[in-house]
């Protein structure tokens, strides 16, 4: 009982970056249909963007984390208008192989200025677990889940509540028609792009300091992106949020109770399944039409 | 007052538009009438800057208008209500219609619009906070009808209105249209139903194969032999 205590809070710790990663790729294949590829990639940049800005600069810690995700938000900006905006009458299976090349390029091009070796980004936690009752926790996990949450919580807001968060889940919903309400339907796809790249920046630069950084740290994040947005269902917005949680908690039982060598599997095991019995996502849209 | 001269426009290299010119004058109902593929919607739709036309030219109040985006003809006061009323299925009824409203920002106007929205369609303020996409088809027709009055356009071009609603559903929504034209508003019609897209205009085009082939008042139109066989069922009924 301890024990399955202590894996729902670090599954609950993961879930809260896997979520991130998840709202950030169902977003921009919601809005774009594009499939990311460099969602991964994003990732790792902004876990090396935190380690070059504090190991390697200086700069403090928790500004680190602000300035990796603005540069993740930036480069997914960059993408956009670059590689993806002309290729916007293009069809689906040509713009995935240029965001394949996309992703080896950046892959190649970290590998490049940051070498082959894994790196450490120092942090100003302790490193003694803090202990509630049967259940001990890192301070470093605990704010990470922490950022998580707000960074969830901001942007559901923002999607909620304001004037171009309306805007862009109508362009979601119906580009052709939200471009009659006067949306610059252009400049939500950037939008769009750059947000979810700067949320995936956001987990790589969270996560960068309790892991390792590597240059092919971003592979199996992408695939595991690929796989939260299959469970909440493409597109699905809350369903991603528990997706990523889903996957945080079946890695962290399975790892915990089964055999930890095959944390990575039960995740996908957990797609096989859902993709058999129950293909349009853990959550289904509810809708009328007619 | 809108005017279009010579406007061609294609789909690819299929021409959907060949040359049409036609006009709304200051406080007219026009509607467009003819068959599937005639090019009415895709003359809503170059009217409204979906589609850019390869030839002619679109003027409103005198200024050129032709090529602009959807915004800025939104801007200039020209609401182009969809065919298939294309209601954000996941937006609450009151997001629908502040979309409506996103070029504008006088609080205070969209406030007092949304109201008297609310006022004239009951329904939709029971449904406010609930998904447009659980609406029935009627109930979307009306959300649609008044998101684009939303942004208190001078013309509103509506894209057949009436389809695939229950019979009385389709005599309250003409009742909206002319109401909507007796505030003082232009209106642009689409309507399969040219008895009704007739009887209820100033004028009226006929369109066939992306050309305007007559022109002229409702009942002129209701009047010519070919009109009344081809679109009214004149002579099937009769026999």
């Amino acid at each position: 009982m301890d024990q399955a205590l202590q894996h729902l809070v670090n599954g609950t710790v993961l879930g809260g970056t896997y979520a991130l990663l998840g709202i950030g790729l169902t977003l921009i294949f919601g809005v774009m249909r594009v499939v990311n590829f460099t969602h991964g990639e994003l990732y790792t940049f902004g876990a090396y963007m935190a380690y070059g800005l504090v190991a390697l600069l200086h700069v403090d810690f928790f500004l680190s984390l602000v300035l990796a995700t603005m540069l993740g938000l930036a480069l997914g900006a960059l993408i956009e208008l670059v590689l993806l905006r002309p290729m916007r009458k293009a069809d689906i299976d040509s713009v995935m192989l240029v965001m394949i090349g996309a992703a080896l390029v950046l892959q190649n091009a970290g590998l490049w200025a940051w070498g082959g070796v894994a790196k450490l980004v120092p942090t100003p936690f302790a490193g003694t677990p803090l202990v509630f009752g049967p259940v001990s926790v890192l301070p470093l996990r605990l704010f990470v889940l922490g950022v998580a949450a707000t960074l969830l919580l901001v942007f559901w807001l923002l999607l909620e509540r304001t004037r171009a968060g309306i805007a862009m889940r109508a362009t979601f919903q119906d580009a052709e028609t939200a471009s009659l309400m006067g949306v610059r339907v252009g400049w939500v796809h950037t939008a769009t792009f750059a947000i979810g790249s700067g949320l995936a920046a956001a987990a790589g630069a969270l996560l960068g300091p309790v892991f390792m950084v590597s240059p092919a740290m971003g592979d199996l994040v992408g695939l595991k992106a690929f796989a939260i947005v299959i469970l909440g269902g493409l597109g699905n917005l809350p369903g991603a949020v528990i997706g990523g949680f889903a996957l945080g908690y079946v890695e962290e039982f399975g790892g915990g109770f089964v055999s930890s060598e095959y944390r990575d599997a039960f995740g996908f095991l957990l797609i096989i399944l859902v993709l058999a019995i129950r293909p349009q996502g853990l959550v289904a849209l509810k809708e009328r039409v007619g | 007052m809108l005017r279009l001269e010579g406007i061609e426009v294609g789909y690819g290299r299929v021409a959907a538009l060949r040359g049409v010119s036609l006009e709304v004058r200051q406080g007219e109902l026009v509607s467009l009438i003819g068959a599937n593929g005639a090019g009415k919607s895709t003359t809503l739709k170059t009217i409204s800057g979906l589609m850019k036309p390869s030839a002619g030219s679109i003027t409103w109040d005198g200024q050129p208008i032709t090529g602009l985006s959807p915004r800025e003809i939104l801007r200039r006061g020209i609401a182009h209500c969809p065919e298939g009323r294309r209601v954000f299925p996941h937006l609450t009824v009151r997001e629908n219609l502040a979309m409506g409203a996103l070029l504008r920002h006088d609080k205070a106007g969209i406030a007092e619009d949304l109201e008297a929205m609310y006022a004239r369609f009951p329904r939709l303020r029971e449904r406010a906070a609930q998904a447009a996409g659980t609406l029935s088809g009627g109930e979307q027709q009306m959300l649609a009808i008044a998101r684009a009055l939303m942004s208190r356009p001078r013309l509103v071009m509506f894209d057949e209105p009436s389809l695939g609603l229950a019979p009385n559903l389709v005599e309250q929504v003409f009742e909206i249209v002319q109401e909507v034209r007796r505030q003082g508003l232009m209106v642009l019609m689409v309507e399969q139903n040219a008895l009704a897209a007739l009887s209820l205009c100033d004028r009226a085009y006929l369109l066939e194969t992306g050309r305007v082939v007559r022109s002229g008042t409702g009942a002129e139109l209701m009047a010519s032999s070919d009109v009344r066989e081809a679109y009214l069922g004149g002579r099937a009924f009769a026999a």
